[in-house]
C-alpha cells in the first residue's frame, strides 16, 4: 500500500469543498497546520 | 468527527484546520455537516483521488475504508500519519494536539 512519506512535502491537492468552494491544501501554507481527515464514510 | 467537533477551538487555538476528505458526493457531505453542525472544511472525494495520493486503503471496499489521519504544518510538510487497521483504530484528540504544540514550539524556538 502506498503511504506518503514523513518529513517531506506532503501532496497538494485541489478539490471543491461541499459548498462549491475551491480548497488546495497549499492554500494553508504559512497560514495554519492542516489536520487531514480521511473519513470512512458516514455512518 | 463529534469527537473532533468537541474540540475544534482547541484545534483552531493552536493554529491548525480540519480537513474532512470522504467519498461521499457534496449534497450527502452538507446534510451531515448540516445535521451534526460541523464547523470543518469538508472535501466530497468521490472519485477517491485525494485518498489515492495519500494512500489510504481504497483497494479494499469489502472491509470498508480505514480512517486515516494525517498533520501537515505551515510549511506544507507532512510531521504525522496514522492509518488506522480498523473503524475504530483513530487516534485521540489530545495526542493529536500534543503534537500540533510540539510543531508549535519547535517552529517558535
Amino acid at each position: 500500500m502506498p503511504k506518503i512519506s514523513l518529513n517531506t512535502l506532503a501532496p497538494d491537492f485541489s478539490l471543491n469543498d461541499f459548498r462549491g468552494n475551491k480548497v488546495s491544501l497549499s492554500d494553508f501554507r504559512q497560514k495554519a497546520h492542516v489536520l487531514l481527515v480521511f473519513n470512512r464514510g458516514f455512518v | 468527527m463529534a469527537q473532533l467537533r468537541q474540540d475544534y477551538e482547541q484545534f483552531k487555538q493552536r493554529g491548525a484546520e480540519i480537513i474532512v476528505v470522504g467519498p461521499e458526493n457534496a449534497p450527502s457531505f452538507a446534510a451531515y455537516w448540516q445535521r451534526n453542525e460541523l464547523p470543518f472544511i469538508g472535501l466530497p472525494d468521490p472519485k477517491a483521488s485525494v485518498l489515492k495520493l495519500y494512500g489510504q486503503e481504497v483497494n479494499l471496499f469489502k472491509l470498508g475504508r480505514m480512517p486515516a489521519q494525517v498533520i501537515v504544518d505551515k510549511q506544507g510538510v507532512a510531521r504525522y500519519v496514522h492509518y488506522g487497521h480498523n473503524m475504530t483504530d483513530i487516534p485521540s484528540n489530545s495526542e493529536l494536539l500534543a503534537l500540533l504544540d510540539q510543531l508549535n514550539s519547535t517552529s517558535e524556538a
